[in-house]
């Protein structure tokens, strides 16, 4: 399959099931509220180093937050339950509690609930109240700028990371503007995150390394720099490959989100660098999605 | 399913215990069985249907209450989750008690001991309520345990007496000692509030426009606050048709008081401002 010149190759993105939710950040301005979403979603890029994988969904206007402010909306993935709840927590308390002026509420109903308020309240040291308003019930912390008031707790639900597209083009510069295309329509859709810094990844892994301790290492068949070795698969032409990794709360958006990443590689086409577009995979054996990219593209998988 | 109605035919001479109806909902009985069930009227024993004309089928979801009087007492009593009580006339004593999720409607006013014990659900009064509003019969120690019970006129003393959960709301005037031993939950009113409010009030918010006549001894001003929770509140307060609605879904600045710290409370009293 060739869109516009770029070549789509005949394979899929694998990707595996992880337990989500969302906690939606309100501050007196998006100033404020972005600063926590940004802090509390730092250094959470990928579950192998972070434990959690964790990125801004989309900003949200005051008649879509329960207390009226301005808010961003964070989705969080992990691995099981009890680590997306620790995760939640340790954030929460180190990166929400701390900003000023911000509150957090739940943001997902899901299939379970985990806790988002219900520990962190400890810290009021026996000043914490609680409020339960229509069915939902929230803590209110004394803190030195007023109340800090939370959610008890937030729902999750099972969904799915790993998603991903690997992008071939000429030069570094082609690449990045074709993934910074593909990562601000993508940027546009609910209920994924790009978790990587700026949406994009360099440094592709592959499982395993020479290195007993490591369980992974640089994916040296991608690399530019080892071209023409025996195990290296890029063509002369190509000088860079970068990935875009995508996390989603279900099948259906992912597709999506991976439809209009692809969508908006292949408008800029060959005429601008572009080679190839393909899926990373591990043979079918890390996870039970297999997203085929003629598929999505609306082709024939094989 | 059309309504089913009940018509009180008695007189003013004998209080009524209407708690027949609540039996005769939970044995799930017919109209004629209910008709037949014993009834006490002073010192005479009678049957339902010798003061209540049942039309239609007990089964129904709504039922409605025609020519109520002051002199029923207990009606609603433990309505369940699913069912509509309207009541056409004034209500005794304990209306709505131990309300177990149902809805309850009364077009006139209700004596002491309104919402008392109610566990969920939502007991409108479109007049006045006597004393003991949302508060606990003689003997327990908790009062009402959640849902929403919105008077539309005033409340008289003690109103949310040893009140553990929920919304109570006065359009009107709340009497004195109102949130008086209060363990939680949310008292609020758009008139005044009398003497010694708060009184050994452990947690829970009375939320006023006006400072009460007075406050319990034990409380202390912690000035004046703009509080993030008020507006979830505020969604929750503005939700039924009531004076409440004139107040802007957005308001949040408070003066607070907190106490009663002779029973080491963490209540607390808001009075609006600005």
């Amino acid at each position: 399959m060739n869109i516009n010149g770029v070549f789509i190759e005949d394979t899929f993105a694998e990707a595996f099931p992880m337990r989500a939710t969302r906690v939606i950040i309100t501050g007196i301005n998006y100033k404020w509220a972005r600063h926590a979403a940004e802090t509390m979603t730092g250094f959470a890029t990928s579950v192998i180093g972070c434990k959690v994988e964790a990125g801004i969904e989309r900003e949200l206007g005051n008649h879509e937050t329960p207390d009226g402010r301005p808010g961003i909306a964070v989705l969080l993935f992990a691995t099981d339950r009890k680590t997306l709840e620790a995760q939640l927590q340790a954030r929460i308390g180190q990166c929400v509690l701390t900003c000023p002026t911000t509150a957090v509420f739940a943001g997902l109903e899901g299939e379970g609930q985990i806790a988002l308020g219900k520990n962190l309240r400890y810290f009021g040291d026996g000043y914490q109240t609680s409020k339960q308003v229509d069915n939902h019930r929230y803590w209110r912390i004394p803190v030195m700028d007023g109340e800090f008031l939370c959610e008890e707790t937030t729902g999750y639900q099972t969904a799915i990371g790993g998603g991903n597209l690997l992008v071939f083009a000429r030069s570094l510069s082609q690449v990045l503007l074709a993934c910074e295309a593909a990562i601000d329509a993508m940027s546009m859709l609910p209920n994924i995150i790009l978790p990587f810094p700026g949406g994009g990844v360099r440094s592709g892994s592959k499982v395993g390394s020479k290195y007993k301790t490591l369980n992974a290492s640089t994916n040296h068949p991608y690399c530019p720099t080892l071209k023409g070795l025996p195990d290296n698969v890029l063509d002369k032409n190509v000088e860079a490959v970068m990935e875009i990794v995508i996390d989603g709360l279900n099948v259906e958006d992912l597709t999506l989100a991976m439809r209009r990443g692809i969508e908006a590689i292949c408008d800029l086409g060959k005429a601008q660098g572009i080679e190839k577009i393909t899926g990373g995979n591990y043979g079918g054996k890390l996870g039970p999605h297999h997203f085929h990219l003629r598929e999505i593209m609306g082709g024939d998988k094989t | 399913m059309s309504a089913t109605t009940l018509e009180y035919k008695g007189s003013d001479q004998y209080r009524v215990d209407m708690r027949w109806l609540q039996r005769a909902l939970e044995q799930d009985l017919s109209s004629k069985e209910a008709s037949k069930s014993p009834l006490q009227l002073g010192s005479e024993q009678v049957q339902v249907g010798d003061i209540f004309t049942i039309n239609g089928k007990l089964s129904v979801s709504e039922l409605t209450l025609q020519n109520s009087a002051s002199t029923l007492d207990y009606v609603g009593t433990g309505l369940a989750s699913g069912r509509a009580l309207f009541v056409e006339g004034d209500c005794g004593h304990y209306l709505g008690h131990q309300l177990g999720g149902g809805r309850l409607v009364c077009n006139g006013s209700a004596l002491h001991y309104a919402g008392c014990n109610m566990q969920s659900g939502s007991i409108e009064i479109m007049s006045d309520a006597g004393d003991y509003v949302g508060g606990s019969v003689p003997g327990n120690k908790r009062g009402m345990a959640g849902g929403r019970l919105l008077i539309h006129g005033n409340s008289g003393d003690f109103t949310g007496d040893l009140m553990r959960r929920g919304l109570l709301m006065v359009a009107g005037n709340i009497g004195n000692h109102c949130a008086n031993r209060m363990i939680a939950g949310t008292i609020t009113s758009m008139g005044s509030v009398g003497e010694n409010a708060g009184n050994g009030m452990r947690r829970g918010t009375l939320l006023c426009p006006s400072k009460p006549a007075s406050l319990a001894t034990g409380f202390n001003d912690c000035g004046r606050h703009s509080l993030g929770f008020l507006t979830l509140l505020m969604r929750d307060i503005r939700k039924p048709e009531s004076a409440f609605q004139a107040l802007h879904p957005m308001r949040r600045r408070v003066q607070r008081y907190l106490g009663d710290a002779s029973v080491d409370g963490q209540g607390e009293i808001l009075i609006w401002i600005g």
